[in-house]
Parts: C-alpha cells; sequence; structure tokens
C-alpha cells in the first residue's frame, strides 16, 4: 500500500531508534498499538476462530430478531394490506 | 489468493442469510398474501380534484356486501376525511383506500398498523385492508408536508355494523 | 521520520482546508440535533415548532452531506496521495474543487438558515430530500449542483493522479488505499447522474420559475437514484479507515487485500440499482419494479458482510500478536486506550446493530411496518450517525497529527469522546427504533397528536422521549469534546513525529488475486448495464404516466404559508 509495505519483512518491527522518544506524551499514544507486538503471525499461523465464533453470534442474532421481527411484529399486526 | 476457510464457511452463510431474507419477503407476499402499494390507483389531475367522480366529494363509498371504498385527499395540514371528521367503516369488511394529495407529498400511516402509504399529488395509493376489530385507530402524515406538519393528523373508526351509517364520513 | 505534512506540504493544506470545513459543519449540525433532541420530546422548546423545519434541514444537509462529504474529501485526498506515493498532479485543479465544493456548500447553508429570518424572504424549509413539489429558493439547488460539481472535479484530479502514476507503474497492481477511491469515484459518477438531472433539469428551472409544473414522483425517483448510493458514499472513507488504518491500529495486519477489493467492486455494481427501496409504498411504482429493487438490495448486504469478517479478522491478528489468546480472550489484548482504534471499533459493533436495521428497512413487505417511522432514522443515526460519522472522528486522532505536524492534544478526552458517542447513541437510537415500531413518525416537530395516543409494547413513550432526550444531549458533549481536541491540537509545537503514521502490509497481498479486479473499465461497464436494467422501466413507466415535467405546481416553503393553512385548517 506504501512506503512501508515491502512484502512480509520483520524488519518494520525492528526498533525505531529514529523516533525521539522524548516529545511523546506519558501513557499511551494514538498509533502505537505495533509497539506491543509480542511475535508475527503470517496468514498462515493464523486462524481466525475468535472471528468466527463472534460473526456466528451475530448469524444466530439476526436470524432470531429476522424471525420475531417479520412474524410477530409484522405479520402479526392489525390492518395489514391485503389487496 | 488466499481465502481462508473460515471466510469461505462464512461467504455461504451470508448467502443464505440473504436468500432467506428474500424467501421471507416472498412467502410474505404469496403466503400470507400482503400486497404492495403499487401503480394499479392510476394517476389524477390534481389541479382538478374537485371535478374528481370520488376525490371531488371523498368519502366512504359502498361497493358491495360488506366491500367499501374510502376516498381520502391529502392537502396541507389536514386529511380529507379523517380530520374534521373521523373516517367510518363496519367491522368485519373488505376496506379500500384511495389515497391522493392536492398539493405536497404526504405520507398516511394508521398508527400502529401495517396500513401505510404515500400520498403523492397526481397518484393514487390504492390498497386493501380487512377490518377485524372494532376500534378507534390514530392516522398521521408520516413525510413532511410544511410548517404544520406535526398537526396532520386523523381517526380511522371500525364500527359495529349496527352502527354504521353509510352517510357519515362521505357518501 | 516526516510524515505527511512534510512530504506533501501543499496536499496536506488541502486535506486540512477540507477537514476544516468538516468539523465547523459537525458543530453547527450537532447544535441542531441537539436542539431537535429537546424539541421533539418536549423537554425545551427554544424554537417555535415552524423553526424546527428550518433546523432540522440545516441538520440533514450540515451531517448527512457536508461534514462527511467533505470529510471524505479530505480522506481520499490523503489516502490517493500517500497510496501513490506522489503529489497531485496539478495543485490549482485540487484548489479548484475545494474552493467550488466550499461555495456551493456557502450557497445551500445561507438559503437553509436564512429560513430563521423570514424577512429576507429567502427559504429552504425542504430537508436534505428536497421532495417536489415543496420548493426552496434557488440559492439551495444552485449551491446544490455547485457541491456536486466539486466533488466530480475532486474525482477528476484523483483520476488523473492515477494515470500520472499508472504511466511510471504499467505493470503494478493499483495500491489498495487507491483502488478504493476510485471505485468509490466510480460509483459516485454514476450515481449524481441522478441528483444532477433532477436538480438541473427539473429543479432549478422550475425554481426560477422557467417550467411552472413537475412530475413529483419522477423527481422522486431521481432523487433515490442518487439517494441510496450516496449513503454507500459516506460509508466507503469508513470502510477504507475500517481496511487499511484500523488493523494497524489494532497492532495487527489486513487480513486480506483481494477480498477488500472484491468487497469495493460490489459496491460499484450494486450500490445504485436500488434505489427505489426506498419508495416501497410509493404509487406508480409496480410492485414487480420493487421487487427487483430488493432483490438487489438484499445482495449488497454481502460486501457489508464479508467486511465484518474480515475486519474483525485484521483486529484478532492484531491482538494475537499482542498475545491475546483463547477463543473471545483476545479481545482483551486489544488497545482498547487508543481512541483512534476504540472509536472505529465501537463504530463497527454499532453498524452491525444498523446492519439489522437496514435489513428490515430493506425487506419489500415489512417495510410497511416502519415506513416513515422513527425507526428509520433510528436506523440511520446507527449506520452514517455512528459507524460513519464516530469512524470520522476517531480516525481524525490519528490522521489530523499527520497533517498539521502536532501532536494530539489528549487521549483521554479523545476516548472519553469516542464512549460517550458510543453510549448516547445506545439510548437514542434504542429509543428510536422503538418508537417507530410504535407508529411515531419521523421529520416532525411535535409526535403527540390530539386524536390518539401511542401504544408501545414494552415501557413507555415518556421513557423513550427520555432516552432520546439524553442521548441527544450526551452526542452534543461528544461533539464539543472532540471539536475541543482538535482546537486544542491545532495550537501545540510541531513536533518530528507526531504519530506513528506507517501502514504495514496485507496478510495476504494482492499480488495472487486475478488481475481483473483491477479492470475498472469493466467493473464500470457492469455497473452502467445494472442501473439500465434497473430503472429504464420504471422511469419510463413514471413518464408515460404524468409527464416528463408533470402537472403539479410548485408549493413555496415559507413561513407565510403557516398562517394562512393554519387559518385553513381551524376554519
Amino acid at each position: 500500500m506504501s512506503t512501508d509495505t515491502e512484502g512480509e519483512s520483520l524488519a518494520r518491527r525492528e526498533p525505531d531508534t529514529a523516533r525521539p522518544e522524548p516529545e511523546r506524551p506519558y501513557g499511551y499514544v494514538v498509533g502505537s498499538a505495533p509497539d506491543g507486538v509480542e511475535r508475527e503471525l503470517s496468514h498462515d499461523e493464523f486462524d481466525p476462530v475468535g472471528t468466527l465464533t463472534l460473526i456466528f453470534a451475530y448469524f444466530v442474532i439476526l436470524v432470531v430478531m429476522w424471525v420475531f421481527m417479520y412474524f410477530v411484529e409484522f405479520l402479526g399486526r392489525g390492518l395489514t394490506v391485503v389487496g | 489468493m488466499e481465502i481462508h476457510a473460515y471466510e469461505k464457511l462464512w461467504l455461504g452463510a451470508a448467502l443464505l442469510l440473504i436468500v432467506g431474507f428474500i424467501g421471507t419477503v416472498a412467502f410474505g407476499a404469496v403466503g400470507a398474501g400482503v400486497d404492495m402499494i403499487d401503480d394499479d390507483g392510476g394517476t389524477v389531475d390534481p389541479g382538478a380534484l374537485d371535478q374528481h367522480p370520488k376525490f371531488g366529494d371523498p368519502g366512504v363509498y359502498q361497493s358491495g356486501p360488506n366491500e367499501y371504498d374510502v376516498y381520502v385527499v391529502a392537502q396541507q395540514f389536514q386529511f380529507q376525511p379523517g380530520t374534521a371528521e373521523a373516517i367510518e367503516v363496519p367491522v368485519d369488511s373488505t376496506v379500500t383506500f384511495h389515497v391522493t394529495s392536492a398539493d405536497v407529498i404526504h405520507g398516511f400511516e394508521v398508527v400502529g398498523t401495517n396500513a401505510n402509504t404515500m400520498a403523492i399529488p397526481g397518484q393514487v395509493s390504492t390498497f386493501t385492508v380487512e377490518t377485524d376489530e372494532v376500534r378507534d385507530h390514530g392516522i398521521v402524515c408520516n413525510e413532511y408536508c410544511g410548517s404544520a406538519h406535526h398537526a396532520m393528523e386523523g381517526t380511522v373508526k371500525v364500527v359495529p355494523d349496527d352502527e354504521f351509517n353509510a352517510t357519515d364520513g362521505g357518501a | 521520520m516526516a510524515t505527511f505534512v512534510d512530504r506533501y506540504p501543499e496536499e496536506a493544506s488541502v486535506v486540512k482546508a477540507c477537514l476544516t470545513v468538516a468539523f465547523v459543519s459537525l458543530g453547527i449540525g450537532a447544535f441542531f440535533g441537539l436542539v431537535q433532541a429537546l424539541h421533539r420530546t418536549g423537554v425545551v422548546r427554544l424554537f417555535s415548532s415552524v423553526d424546527y423545519y428550518t433546523v432540522l434541514t440545516a441538520h440533514g444537509v450540515l451531517l448527512a452531506l457536508v461534514f462527511t462529504i467533505f470529510f471524505l474529501l479530505g480522506l481520499f485526498t490523503w489516502a490517493i496521495t500517500r497510496s501513490l506515493e506522489r503529489p497531485l498532479p496539478n495543485i490549482r485543479l485540487t484548489w479548484a474543487w475545494v474552493g467550488l465544493a466550499q461555495a456551493g456548500t456557502v450557497a445551500t447553508a445561507a438559503a437553509i438558515l436564512a429560513g430563521f429570518v423570514p424577512d429576507i424572504g429567502v427559504s429552504a424549509d425542504v430537508l436534505f430530500t428536497f421532495y417536489a413539489p415543496m420548493k426552496a429558493h434557488p440559492l439551495f439547488y444552485a449551491g446544490l449542483a455547485m457541491f456536486i460539481v466539486g466533488t466530480w472535479l475532486a474525482g477528476a484530479d484523483w483520476f488523473l493522479a492515477y494515470r500520472e502514476w499508472r504511466k511510471d507503474n504499467p505493470d503494478e497492481r493499483i495500491p489498495l488505499q487507491t483502488f478504493m477511491v476510485l471505485t468509490t469515484m466510480l460509483m459516485w459518477y454514476l450515481a449524481t447522474i441522478g441528483v444532477a438531472v433532477e436538480v438541473v433539469v427539473f429543479l432549478l428551472p422550475w425554481s426560477f420559475g422557467i417550467v411552472e409544473t413537475v412530475n413529483p414522483l419522477l423527481t422522486r425517483t431521481l432523487f433515490w437514484f442518487f439517494g441510496h448510493p450516496v449513503v454507500y458514499f459516506w460509508l466507503m472513507p469508513a470502510y477504507l479507515m475500517w481496511y487499511t488504518i484500523l488493523p494497524k491500529l489494532a497492532g495487527g495486519r489486513l487480513f486480506s487485500d483481494p477480498l477488500a477489493r472484491v468487497v469495493f467492486v460490489l459496491f460499484l455494481l450494486l450500490s445504485t440499482p436500488v434505489g427505489i427501496h426506498h419508495q416501497y409504498l410509493d404509487p406508480g411504482i409496480a410492485e414487480g419494479f420493487k421487487f427487483i429493487a430488493m432483490t438487489n438490495t438484499m445482495f449488497l448486504l454481502l460486501p457489508s458482510l464479508l467486511t465484518a469478517f474480515t475486519v474483525v479478522a485484521s483486529m484478532e491478528h492484531g491482538a494475537r500478536q499482542r498475545g491475546g489468546e483463547g477463543r473471545l480472550r483476545w479481545l482483551g489484548a486489544l488497545p482498547w486506550r487508543d481512541p483512534a482504534f476504540t472509536g472505529m471499533a465501537l463504530a463497527g459493533l454499532m453498524f452491525a446493530a444498523g446492519g439489522f436495521s437496514g435489513m428490515i428497512n430493506a425487506g419489500m413487505n415489512i417495510n410497511y411496518l416502519i415506513h416513515n417511522t422513527l425507526w428509520v432514522p433510528g436506523h440511520f443515526h446507527l449506520t452514517v450517525g455512528t459507524a460513519v460519522a464516530l469512524t470520522m472522528m476517531a480516525g481524525s486522532y490519528w490522521l489530523v497529527p499527520q497533517l498539521t505536524g502536532r501532536k494530539l492534544y489528549s487521549r483521554p478526552i479523545g476516548l472519553a469522546q469516542v464512549v460517550l458517542w458510543f453510549v448516547g447513541m445506545v439510548f437514542m437510537s434504542n429509543a428510536m427504533h422503538r418508537a417507530g415500531l410504535a407508529g411515531v413518525p419521523r421529520r416532525t416537530a411535535e409526535p403527540q397528536y390530539n386524536s390518539f395516543d401511542f401504544t408501545t409494547t414494552m415501557g413507555s413513550i415518556e421513557e423513550l422521549q427520555l432516552q432520546i432526550a439524553v442521548g441527544g444531549t450526551l452526542l452534543f458533549v461528544s461533539v464539543v469534546l472532540f471539536s475541543f481536541n482538535m482546537l486544542a491540537s491545532a495550537i501545540e509545537d510541531p513536533v518530528e513525529t507526531p504519530v506513528d503514521d506507517r501502514l504495514p502490509a496485507p496478510l495476504s497481498g494482492a499480488d495472487g488475486s486475478p488481475r481483473v479486479l483491477d479492470n475498472l473499465r469493466l467493473w464500470t461497464a457492469i455497473a452502467v448495464v445494472l442501473v439500465v436494467l434497473a430503472y429504464t422501466l420504471p422511469l419510463a413507466s413514471i413518464v408515460q404516466d404524468a409527464g416528463l415535467f408533470g402537472n403539479v405546481p410548485g408549493v413555496p416553503m415559507l413561513i407565510g404559508n403557516f398562517v394562512e393553512s393554519l387559518a385553513g385548517v381551524i376554519a
């Protein structure tokens, strides 16, 4: 995507000595999540099992809510347009 | 192009969801018999509604045994009939509404029900409902139509057969 | 380490000019939002209910059109420049479109706000959908037209930049951010044909009195030809940030570049031939056309559902790189103290909820249940009002330092701001959805009637009103905090590295994906064909029924009208 997108190289994570630490405010800094990286995971080493769990929970919520909204809230109401 | 197995699984589930939604709506149309507002109502000249055989004298018209037509003109900021006098229809009857507008775009929503349509000048919205319960319903204009839009309301009264007086509210 | 402003100072100025307009609009629009929330619910009524509609028009135009689109103009300028790694080809053209879009905005805003002073005789209380035959002052339409042309020129500028890059890089894949910008703009060119024809051919001549009448169904249909894809024009900047910035903020990498491309192509193809789903309850359009629009709309869920997976997986990747474990415990390893991350993540969560209410809106016959009720603004305050707006505000915490070379004034205030927005919107939109199910209409100054009461299945109307008022107040406080933080950041001292602006490469890159994905001509051609298929017959039948220019005269939206009309109602 850009200047620092050269492949899978781990070089991106090398300590960035050019960064002027003293100018940084104390505490957490916006955009500094990569500093907390403990390990590099490639595409093949990474199974998004948490994502799968979350997204199927969403799927179930969608189906239940849809059935409720359609068959109870909507078709259960009076004065439905029939012609 | 690597696509993770989980992502393929989700793609399948998403397609299933989409087809399920379309299927439900198709069931509602065919199985449950819910009809859409469409182009059946035809067009009218909004500048000459007073010369229209029905919109010229809007109200409730009996069209058959237990069948009624209700002609409603929406205009800033009232329904005619509906606002000054309630629309009155008998219970257990088939009622076809014909709604148009004399000026800007309005909405015609029987509150808390599925009877809900746009009223567009020049177009007639036609829809049929079955009245199955004696009760009063509110009507609101649910499309912004000008400075007193919030005052545009009305009433539909579903009354017992013996209380129904065909001369009320038109005809 | 230089950041964007050091590498591309001219472009940084352009982006700042766009974001400034966006944030000023956000501030004014949010204030009007607060006024409405308190007015509708009867808590405080600062204005008369007649002026409510002036406030509502300004709220809609300033937030839904000006804030979102000016942010887009800035973001896309940044994204094109950084991802092509070259300055824009002609900075004078760039400033020309900035100026044109700004001038159009000022004209439209002036026409609307003049409505507060009846003596001026200028008014545009027509809401942001400006349905004819409600008629606004010509300045309103002329300003809109200038604004739209400004966006067209912006797109042209970005395409020229891409062409220059292509000359030097004949065989490379289009950089992902550039790909997103270009597909979004192609969608926008196609979509704006509808509103351009509506305004230039019908409404502008009619507001000047050159044409006497309009065909209201035709102008309304042309509006929605544009009015649905415009929601994707709001959403695509958020998607661009979710795909290309959020993974980095989470400490991870984008899960899949090719799928991101597929998603943007699907939006280009399917965003426009769906507008009729806003007209399910319109007379004069056959049911078959409505069913086709619904089918297209439902398939338009696909790119968003795919996005949900890819974006969450990218976040999970970050969490696991940061040491996260377990099926769901990894959520705790995400950088929740970062307002840019947290804001975007919460925005995504709200979008999942908004997705559900959107599915109901899209269902052809179930639309009867909620059409034009408060449910609908409840829905779009989750989508454009949170998924888009909160992502833009959150993204600003990371983006703006790159444009100014100054660090963010306060991270904790930023964090409080995004959380406050989330909480406020939970209250407000939940209550709006439920009030909609009770039949409470949208777009009304006083949803309280003489002849009936609304009944709710759960809770009471008073409780819902309270939630709307409280939620609206929290949202306004959130915008105040945001504006304060941005202003305070602007007067920080410049530093060498105001923010870590590097973006990591995707886990699965573009290289292995089919090259046909980058064939913009092909996708544009298919998109045009789909629009022709979806719209030719409905438009032909609408014109056949009531004529091209119709037979309905205009109704000016002026305050003077009100007194007469009220007298009419009473008499």
